[in-house]
């Protein structure tokens, strides 16, 4: 994987502050998953969202770009509230999120993607925006004509992710991007996420694999059944085995 | 015995129902239902024609008129597209009032229950405002030539074959070149990732609704020209539609296509073995195969 911030002049972004105060979501109503999750991610900032299965991470990203029902509570974008905004206006202020499973088109080649994610951009910008996504996947713009289906689950976390970066977000959502990957691409994965930070982007991280995403994160913050329990600096929740045994579970803590 | 001319009448017939399996399966795939009030869609096209018919009549006196051996002229042209536009509003209309709230709480379903009240509901008013008799676009006659040795066409079917090839091509076109074209791909395969590339899956829906009205009521048009105009319509081609859609593969626009042409061929070459009584009985048949068979369609896989 080579292209790095030579790229940037097209990608730059004004970066933004994600707030989210009280946020309550769930599938079905009166059936909360998060119940009332309160974080603040600072502009260009990484937030690594830690937590044992099933303690409502995905949900919380999902509800924040508002493919999850938002029961009570708020999500604020540079101190604007866009909770009542649906999923696809979210992406044109600057909202991208990268689902963990079915984030690709099969049946649409690499192209498809980013010239339907290119959508969301002034026309006279598009062109240059593809371009410079491709830019920093190379490997991409050699299977372009390929459909995604046909890609390997490395490549589709990686056109998945391209496709979230072409509209120039300033918040960016991943749902576990290193899920069923080997440590090779997890590396590739998390080194294209540095690239977006050094852009501005502000990152919020979910994560199975606690050490991956500490070792990349500024901050992390351990949700338990749907409550947030602990913020912390990435580089002291690290290093705390007692944090890890109790909130991450045992094997977690062991790697 | 089979002729040449069974052909010729098996692909005119296949180009009518593909009009309408098109339609059908882009908005099975994109709506996420079958939609059983598709046939009135067709139906629905044939009667706005009709009507502006007599309107155009009665108010600048122009008659269907006739250009060169086709039994229609320039105003039939207005007419279609005049057809092809109300149509597409009342499929939008469906959509906005019946089938999109029942889409957010419902299941699958409800909705295909519901789209079939809708076709009973839609069947009555148009038996109770224009009659149950037949009635017909123009008297004039569109005299069949032969083409081929033993194969006699008429150029109102020539005219219908060229449109619907000309209509293929164009969707065709939409589909692979535009951000539409792609919207629509994308919308069938997952709403949710779609509305994540900052597209409203809604609007996709609605132009998916428009496309898929415009070509069921150019099917109406083209049936209420070369057979007649009857409430039953469109009804009575909703078995060989769903027959084509799913031959084809739900969700495949080429699969409908080519599952049209075997739905058409298989009743137009019946009829010489069976006799036409029985022809509507073949599409039938040809489903239920393909259901034992291949439940994916011929040319599917795809889930």
């Amino acid at each position: 994987m080579g292209g790095h911030l030579t790229v940037g002049g097209d990608l730059t972004v004004t970066s933004a502050t994600l707030t989210v105060r009280d946020l309550v979501a769930g599938y079905e109503r009166g059936l909360p998953i998060v119940r009332g999750v309160s974080l603040e991610v600072a502009r260009g900032e990484i937030l690594a969202l830690l937590g044992p299965n099933g303690a409502g991470k995905s949900t919380l990203v999902r509800a924040i770009a508002r493919l999850v029902p938002i029961e009570s509570g708020r999500v604020l974008l540079d101190g604007v509230d866009v909770t009542a905004r649906p999923a696809h206006r979210l992406v044109r202020d600057g909202v991208g999120l990268v689902p963990q499973t079915e984030n690709v088109f099969t049946h649409m080649t690499v192209e498809d993607h980013l010239a339907l994610a290119a959508a969301a951009v002034e026309r006279k910008e598009r062109r240059a925006r593809i371009a410079a996504v491709y830019e920093l996947f190379p490997d991409l713009a050699a299977q372009r004509r390929l459909a995604a289906g046909r890609l390997s689950g490395g490549q589709r976390q990686m056109v998945a992710l391209a496709r979230a970066l072409v509209p120039a977000p300033r918040v960016l959502l991943l749902d576990e991007p290193s899920a069923g990957l080997a440590p090779r691409l997890v590396e590739a994965i998390l080194a294209r996420l540095r690239d977006a930070r050094a852009l501005g982007v502000t990152i919020v991280l979910v994560e199975q694999n606690t050490r991956a995403a500490l070792a990349v994160a500024d901050r992390g913050c351990v949700l338990v059944e749907g409550r947030l329990r602990l913020v912390a600096a990435a580089s002291e929740l690290a290093g705390n085995a007692e944090v890890a045994r109790l909130y991450l579970g045992s094997s977690e803590a062991a790697r | 015995m089979i002729g040449l001319q069974d052909v010729a009448n098996g692909v005119m017939l296949g180009a009518t129902i593909g009009l309408g399996a098109v339609g059908l399966t882009l908005t099975y795939s994109i709506l996420g239902f079958a939609n059983f009030a598709h046939g009135e869609l067709i139906t629905g096209g044939a009667y706005a024609a009709l009507t502006l018919f007599w309107l155009l009549a009665a108010t600048v006196g122009w008659g269907v008129g006739h250009f060169g051996a086709l039994s229609f002229g320039a105003p039939f042209l207005v007419v279609l597209a005049a057809a092809m536009l109300l149509t597409a509003a009342l499929a939008i209309g469906l959509e906005q009032a019946l089938f999109r709230p029942l889409r957010r709480r419902g299941t699958q379903i409800v909705l295909v229950i519901a789209s079939f009240g809708a076709s009973l509901a839609l069947r009555s008013l148009i038996t109770f405002v224009w009659g149950p008799e037949p009635q017909y676009y123009t008297r004039e006659i569109s005299i069949a030539r032969e083409v081929l040795p033993g194969v006699r066409v008429t150029a109102d079917q020539l005219f219908v074959l060229a449109l619907t090839t000309g209509l293929m091509l164009a969707l065709h076109l939409l589909l692979t070149r535009t951000t539409l074209g792609r919207a629509m791909r994308a919308a069938s395969e997952n709403p949710a990732l779609l509305a994540l590339t900052g597209i409203d899956p809604a609007a996709v829906a609605r132009w998916t609704c428009l496309i898929g009205g415009g070509l069921a009521a150019v099917a109406g048009v083209f049936l209420g020209l070369t057979v007649q105009v009857r409430p039953l319509l469109g009804f009575e081609l909703l078995l060989p539609l769903f027959a084509a859609v799913i031959l084809g593969g739900v969700g495949s626009v080429y699969g409908a296509l080519a599952g049209s042409l075997v739905i058409g061929l298989a009743e137009a070459l019946s009829v010489p073995l069976v006799g036409a009584e029985y022809r509507a009985a073949v599409a039938f048949v040809v489903l239920l195969a393909v259901l034992v068979i291949r439940p994916a369609g011929i040319a599917g896989g795809r889930e």
